[in-house]
């Protein structure tokens, strides 16, 4: 079943996924997932509804730890250090993973401190560096231009495409190394997911990125590679171009054209 | 207007039976608004005539003393002078110190409940819980006097008296001696009366917090305290609020309880260790000895002041949801 092919060029592994299974409850959602996230490059997971692919992303930054009654065998190398190991400081696992979410998640407080507050966990900075922070951030995130004058009033008072911007300059405000995105555009118009996929090519210059799209387009648009899940099994992974132009198996060629999922 | 769309339906050839059976719908269209029309008026009605009969009772008191009876202390049946002082005050500072006991325990089980509880636990708490809100006053106010007041008496009290004793401000405040019944006993008491009321209503909206906000926060690597602090509780203010009013409402009005523990004695102390009493308390106390017009409607004032202060509770929480909500920007 697996056809995890090896990089021709040996490029670093952020993370390395090593036989990882993952329970809800009795169910088995993830069946023996090998898997490599290049540094500084996008993987995108593709695949139908129910495949796994948004439980791996849960994975990678341990939020399933939250539920009881989900649990992850196998090993996950991040920077060499298996995340899930007993005895993980989660807070520290987080803040150097960060995610971005379905739907968009303002915090309920002002734009500023939208920002601030993740600073401020890990922080302790000036009011005056806390600002250049906050700009940095916020232009990272491509939003400053259409914010900056009404930094105090409520993140719920953006639009939909600014709060997701706003979501994910507050992730990258904390300085993370990866960025997990679980279909960030999928509750967004095509303007500001186009604003999104650029902002997503932007960020590859500094963070290693995984995203999880039910989007082929945008998959092929962002990603420099992609996996294809189905059903809990990793199908097919390899360099983007090579899946959307010669797949190697043919559940990934029907899915890719549209047969089914 | 009627006869004039169902001629037009007519014309476009829609059958009798149809337009009949129509037509018998909407007169049951027309009755059922006001069925219900009637229902919500029936409450302004009651609230209207409660309000006229409270005011019209207490003009009798109003007219002897005036204004003077909120300011006055005193309340002596023999002499027929009467002052609200007392009881406002105690009904007050009992509500107060329950408050500022259940509030924190309320929201601290909430929290528990929320995001820290193993399942197996969850529901014995909840359904204790439940079952500590379907205890009949009576029963708090029997194991009050005769389980809790003595302990009180013989640990607790004479532990802050000693504490307290010499702290300049509060030595008064927790003077002696230790009578075990008292405004703080009944203070307690209702503490653990109000304990559910907030702690139900606190978990519940904690509940609707969304799950992927939580995440959101966590995934920023909060720890569980500052994903309540930071996000939970002001996510969810509106609602946390509106279980504290309700505790406060309950532990206003409460009658039976307190009037087994607080001592009902008609007078202002520094301390809170010390008998004293509540508007209901008095009215429930004293309605069966209450002879002569005067004390009756006394006793008729009284209900008017605790309706105006409940009144003036939710007003005010109101105006603070407002406030608050205005801050947050929405």
């Amino acid at each position: 079943m697996m056809q995890t092919a090896v990089a021709p060029n040996a490029l670093p592994e952020k993370i390395s996924i090593k036989n990882l299974k993952f329970f809800y409850g009795e169910n088995l959602a993830l069946k023996s997932i090998n898997l490599p996230l290049y540094e500084k490059k996008v993987t995108a997971f593709i695949g139908p509804s129910g495949c796994g692919k948004s439980t791996l992303l849960r994975v990678l930054n341990r939020m399933y730890d939250l539920y009881p009654k989900q649990h992850a065998e196998g090993e996950v190398l991040f920077d060499g250090g298996n995340i899930l190991a007993p005895g993980q400081d989660l807070n520290l696992l987080r803040a150097r993973i960060g995610m971005v979410f379905q739907k968009p998640t303002p915090f309920p407080m002002s734009i500023y401190d939208n920002i601030a507050f993740g600073i401020r966990l890990y922080e302790n900075l000036s009011r005056s560096e806390m600002d250049e922070r906050v700009e940095a951030a916020l232009t990272r995130g491509a939003l400053w231009n259409e914010v900056k004058d009404k930094l105090n009033s409520s993140g719920l008072s953006l639009s939909g495409g600014q709060q997701q911007r706003l979501c994910i300059a507050r992730s990258i405000a904390v300085r993370p190394e990866v960025v997990l995105f679980d279909e960030p555009c999928s509750a967004l118009d095509p303007i500001s997911t186009s604003k999104i996929e650029e902002l997503i090519d932007e960020l590859t210059a500094d963070y290693t990125i995984a995203i999880v799209t039910h989007n082929m387009q945008q998959a092929a648009r962002v990603s420099d590679y992609t996996a294809f899940m189905y059903l809990g099994e990793l199908i097919e992974f390899d360099e983007t171009s090579k899946i959307f132009t010669a797949p190697g198996d043919k559940r990934t060629q029907d899915y890719i054209t549209g047969r089914f999922g | 207007m009627v006869d004039a769309v169902m001629t037009g339906l007519r014309s476009t050839g829609v059958d009798s039976s149809k337009l009949k059976r129509m037509s018998r719908l909407r007169s049951g269209d027309i009755l059922f608004n006001w069925v219900t029309f009637a229902a919500a008026l029936m409450v302004l009605v009651l609230l209207g005539g409660v309000i006229i009969s409270l005011i019209h009772g207490s003009i009798p008191a109003f007219q002897t003393f005036g204004l003077g009876f909120l300011t006055t202390q005193s309340w002596n049946p023999v002499t027929e002078k009467f002052g609200a002082l007392a009881p406002i005050y105690g009904t007050v500072v009992t509500s107060i110190i329950a408050l500022v006991i259940a509030v924190p325990v309320g929201i601290g089980i909430a929290i528990f409940l929320t995001e820290l509880c193993p399942p197996w636990l969850k529901r014995p708490i909840g359904v204790a819980i439940e079952l500590l809100a379907g205890i009949p006053s009576i029963i708090y106010g029997i194991w009050g006097l005769f389980v809790f007041a003595p302990f009180f008496q013989t640990t607790i009290q004479p532990f802050l008296i000693g504490l307290f004793g010499d702290v300049p401000g509060l030595s008064s405040v927790f003077a002696g001696p230790p009578y075990g019944i008292g405004v703080m006993t009944a203070g307690i008491i209702l503490a653990i009366m109000v304990l559910p009321f907030i702690t139900s209503i606190t978990r519940d909206v904690f509940d609707t917090v969304p799950p992927v906000l939580k995440e959101a926060t966590y995934g920023l690597g909060c720890t569980t305290a500052e994903v309540v602090t930071k996000v939970v509780l002001p996510y969810s203010r509106v609602g946390v609020i509106g279980g504290i009013m309700l505790g406060l409402g309950r532990a206003l009005g409460e009658t039976m309880a307190v009037t087994f523990v607080i001592g009902n004695a008609h007078k202002i102390s520094a301390s809170i260790l010390a008998p004293g009493t509540t508007i209901s308390a008095s009215i429930a106390n004293e309605f069966t000895e209450a002879v002569g017009d005067l004390y009756t409607s006394s006793l008729i004032a009284l209900g008017l002041i605790l309706f105006v202060i409940t009144f003036i509770v939710l007003a005010a929480a109101r105006i603070m949801l407002a406030r608050m909500n205005a801050k947050a920007g929405n």
